[in-house]
Order: C-alpha cells, then structure tokens, then sequence
C-alpha cells in the first residue's frame, strides 16, 4: 500500500509538468493552430463559400458539416497529441532535466504517471474548445439543414477526445521508450496518417486489420454523421472488440514506456 | 542509538546565517562504499572502490577524465545500478532506502541541465514539486543564498554557465542538504566565478553539511577541500586528509648555504640522509625518517663552518602526490 501511494504522483508533481508544457510558447501555438484555429478557419471559409455563392455551396453548418470537422479535429487533433505526447514523455529527458529529477529520490513510476494526467490537461481543452466551436457553428450556420440533436453532437465530441487520448498515450509511451521528441512525432505521424489508412485499405488482410487501433477507432465512430468520417473501408467490428484493441495497445504501450523510463541509466 | 537512525537536529549544528543543517540522520560517515564496482561489458570502470567520506568536510573525489567519478557518483544517486558492492548514504544503505537517503541529498551530476523555457523559480518549483512541501517553501531562500534572486523570474536560457552552476546548487538546497555530491562543478567556470563557487562549498561546509566534489583540477581540490581520495583508472589508490596526502612536515627539506658543494657531501654522509641533491645555491635533502634530523644537520653545517641561510621542511603539494601515485602505478603496470 505504501509502495503503491508513493508511485502515484501528488497533484503538485502534475502540476509541475503541466507547466512544462503550457510555458512551452511554440507547443501552445501549435496546439491551438491545430485545433482551435483549424475549426474556425475550416468554418470560416466554408461559411464565406455559402455566403459568397448559396448555388454552389451549401451551409456550413449541419450534420454533415460537423462530421467533417470531428473528423478535421480527430486527424489534427492526433497531430498535436504526438506533439504533446512526444513533449511530456522525452521533455525531461531532452533537457537532461530527468536525471535530476531522479535524484530527488521520488519514484520514477511516480514521474512516469504524472506527465499522463498533465498532458491530458494540457491537450483536451484544446480539443474540447475546438469541437464545442464546430458543434456551435453547426447548429448557428445549419440554415434549412437538419440540426445535429445533444446526444449525437456529445457523442461526437467523447470519439473526437477518445481518438485523441490514445494517440497521446501513444505518443507518451514511445517519446519514454525512445526518449526523443523528435523520433517519437515521426513515428506516430508515420502510423497514423500513413500506416493505417494504408493497413485499412489491404482488404486480404481482413479480420486483422482489427488490431490496428486507428481502424478500431473508426469503426467507434458515431452512426449519425453517415461516413463523414470515414478513411478507409468500413471493417465492421463489435464494441468489446474495438475496447479491447484499444485497451490492449494503450496498456501494452505504456507498460513498454513506463519499464523503459524506470530502468533507463540516466 | 542504531546507525542511520532518524534522529531530531541537533542545535550544534545550527550555525551561521540561519542556513544551519539540520541533521536528521545519525552515521559517522556521510557516505560509505564497500567493493564497489561498476562494469560495462569488459570494462571496469568502477573498481572495487572503498570510500570513507566523513561528516561535515569537504571531500574531494580526484581524477583524470575517464577514471570513473560520474560513475562512481551516478552509482550513488541510484542513476545507474552497481554491478557489485554496498553503499551508504548518511547511514542508510542504497538502494533499499534510496528515497529515504536521497530525500536529504542534493546533487549536480555533469553539467546543471534546466528547462530552457522555464524562468530560474518555475524550474526549482519543477524540482520542488518532486521532494515536497517542505522543499516549495525553501525556494525563495535558495534562490536568495545563490545570489540569483533577482534573476529568478527570467527564462534560464538567458543565463550565464555561472548563473546556472548557482541555480543548481539552489536546486541543490531544496533538500536541505546533509550531503551535497557535486560532480566537475567547476568545469566552464571562469576565475572569478570558481573563487565564488569555493566559497559556496567552505559556507555549506560551515553549516554543518558534507561535500563530495568530484574534479580532475588538482588545484581546485587542494584549495576548497579538507579530505581526498585521489582514483585512478576507477580504483581508489590514496585517501586521506589533504595534509595526509601531501605528506606535510615530510621528508624533504631545502638548504640554502654559501658552499653548496662541501655541505651536499657533508649532508649526503649524515645518517638520516637518504639522499641530497644540489641545485646550484640550494640543496634538496630526503630524509629517513622525517623532520627530527633537522636540528642535527644545521648543527653539523655550522660546526663545519658553512653558513647556513635558509633551512626550510617542504610542503610537497597535492599535485606532485598525485603524480608521484600515478606514475608509480604506472611503472609497476
């Protein structure tokens, strides 16, 4: 019980590594050019269309509009979550900065864990601002669209965080395993944007394309936004199915992360 | 009362400026190493080293670059595990009670490393918020120790290597130090900036705490620290006092005469002369058996009617110990 209090990190320790990410100038602008800025701009010019020529282009807002940007916010949001991710796993180990934290004699699992809740608190509003940006202009610009209801707009919101929280953890636990930002952001935008759409798409390859997390995460996306989200086919698998790839690859990852980040000589 | 134990501070540590160490564990030493050895494939680069560091001194960890002290000292803070032998840290054997030992050390391994976008303060609340309330409320008072209070809301990129030596020993003081471990602490550092660091070292030495300083710099050892163990090739071949080690009121003794050349014979023929080498004005003379012979040998000169101008016990210094170990190791390898 002792072992496990001293591992779990004080809210002064998550404190502490939220501020290493939101005082990093650069990661802030990014972050938000990749989420806040990238709805409104999205929105912005899709409304300037429609105002500019009705004929052609039709409202930015409704129900397809909003799936295309949960799926804009989805796929940048991934960017900026190995961006923050890669941040908060290697950051103190880029800086040489980990080692004295070592030295403090506080458990490493302790410092592993809490850069998990502080990226998290650092990243999801972003992402949260983003979608409650599309999810208002959506109903505001839908014209004599049909309006997407509460439960479809909220269920869009929770897969656009979910799909983001894991290429988070992800990105966490490969910057830990391989200490280095840089490395980390290739290989998560390499499996993300390249990788999976192209796993997705190999048909022969059938049933286990369910392992790929990125194709179990768009086969959790919600029903009501048609296949405004879709990448690749349509692999159909169960929900228990789908939780547990996801859970499998996120546990497997940090469990990686975390035994390389508490055993590396520093 | 048990080794290690966990005792109140006692008052007579309490000295100057308030900054007094508070000593929480009780040991004659402030670290111990026993065996201790490191290997990295078929390198040695720890071998079997045997440390006595006592409390409340200075401790210098000499030697040339490669011979193993980040090693040594990275063993110590638990960055990278012993491949056999024990240690103590004020009492308490590491790794089994690493945290408990490390919660009153502080240390600067290599180069002080920062978060370049952090100002001073944010990087030691970074710190801080790993050791603990107690060290969030040392802050300003380290930050004001080190001189750096007015430069601790700037970004850390924009300080000097002085500046960031200094935040490091405030980081250092967090812990409220019994045990400070600096290694190459003054590597980069200009004149003035080494003189301010000595000074750092010999105030935390009066507050009761123990240094270990690890340096290749024989000079810097000799003038900021009162014990040494001189290592080579990752084995400790002296250890000792300063005075101990540089083997004061030795052997060696210089006369100054107006006839050199009749008083090296005569000198060369006394008993307790190993041997006298003439320098021209001056002769160098080994003794047996140290200093006693002295008295006699001025005695002697003058009988022989030799005027005797300067007659002085050398101080051999730490340098010149240092290469007399080496190069004997070497000649016997």
């Amino acid at each position: 019980m002792t072992a496990l209090t001293f591992a779990l990190p004080s809210p002064r320790l998550v404190g502490a590594d939220l501020l290493k990410l939101r005082k990093r100038r650069g990661l802030v602008a990014v972050v938000s050019l990749l989420t806040i800025g990238a709805v409104t701009l999205t929105y912005a010019i899709m409304e300037l269309l429609h105002v500019s020529d009705p004929a052609k282009h039709g409202p930015a807002g409704g129900i397809e509009k909003l799936g295309h940007g949960t799926f804009l916010i989805a796929a940048l949001g991934s960017v900026a979550a190995a961006l923050v991710g890669s941040s908060a796993g290697a950051g103190d180990l880029d800086t040489g900065v980990y080692r004295d934290l070592v030295v403090t004699g506080r458990s490493r699992v302790s410092l592993y864990l809490s850069r998990i809740p502080a990226g998290l608190g650092f990243l999801l509003p972003f992402v949260a601002a983003a979608y409650a940006l599309a999810a208002v202009a959506a109903t505001v610009f839908a014209a004599a669209l049909p309006q997407p209801g509460v439960r479809l707009m909220a269920l869009g919101g929770l897969w656009a965080l979910l799909e983001v929280t894991f290429y988070f953890l992800l990105s966490l636990a490969i910057a830990c395993l391989v200490g280095s930002r840089s490395y980390t952001i290739g290989i998560v935008l390499a499996f993300r944007l390249a990788l999976t759409p192209l796993l997705a798409a190999v048909s022969p390859l059938g049933v286990v394309r369910e392992l790929v997390p990125g194709v179990a995460l768009q086969d959790l996306q919600p029903a009501g936004f048609g296949d405004s989200l879709r990448e690749g086919p349509h692999v159909g698998m169960s929900v228990a199915a789908i939780a547990a790839v996801l859970v499998v690859w996120t546990i497997l990852a940090l469990l990686a992360g975390g035994f390389r980040d508490t055993t590396r000589d520093v | 009362m048990e080794e290690g134990e966990i005792v109140p501070a006692p008052e007579a540590a309490r000295r100057r400026d308030g900054f007094a160490c508070r000593m929480h564990t009780t040991s004659a030493h402030a670290l111990e190493t026993s065996g201790l050895t490191k290997r990295f494939g078929d390198r040695t680069a720890v071998r079997d080293v045997d440390l006595r560091v006592p409390r409340g001194a200075a401790f210098g960890y000499l030697g040339p670059n490669g011979a193993g002290k980040t090693t040594l000292i990275r063993m110590l803070l638990g960055l990278t595990p012993a491949t056999s032998g024990s240690m103590r840290l004020l009492g308490l054997p590491v790794p089994e009670r690493r945290a408990e030992a490390l919660a009153r050390v502080g240390a600067i391994v290599e180069a002080p490393c920062f978060h370049g976008h952090l100002t001073g303060r944010e990087n030691l609340r970074v710190v801080a918020a790993a050791r603990g309330r107690e060290a969030v409320a040392r802050i300003d008072g380290a930050l004001e120790q080190v001189g750096l209070s007015a430069r601790a809301d700037d970004r850390v990129a924009t300080y000097s290597l002085g500046m960031r030596q200094r935040l490091g020993i405030a980081r250092c003081l967090l812990a409220d130090p019994e045990l400070l471990i600096l290694d190459e602490p003054m590597n980069g550092l200009d004149p003035a900036g080494i003189q301010e660091f000595r000074g750092f070292v010999r105030s935390f030495v009066e507050q009761g705490r123990t240094i270990v300083l690890s340096s290749h710099l024989l000079d810097e050892v000799e003038k900021t620290c009162d014990h040494v163990a001189i290592v080579d090739r990752g084995s400790v071949v002296a250890q000792g006092s300063i005075a101990e080690l540089r083997g004061d009121g030795g052997h060696v003794v210089l006369v100054e005469v107006d006839e050199p050349a009749r008083a090296r014979s005569l000198l060369a023929a006394h008993p307790a002369v190993a041997r006298a080498l003439d320098h021209g004005s001056a002769i160098t003379v080994e003794l047996r058996d140290g200093v006693a012979a002295v008295p006699d040998l001025n005695r002697r000169l003058v009988e022989a009617g030799i005027a005797v101008l300067r007659l002085e016990p050398q101080q051999a210094s730490l340098e010149q110990r240092f290469l007399e170990i080496t190069t004997r190791l070497e000649n016997a390898a």
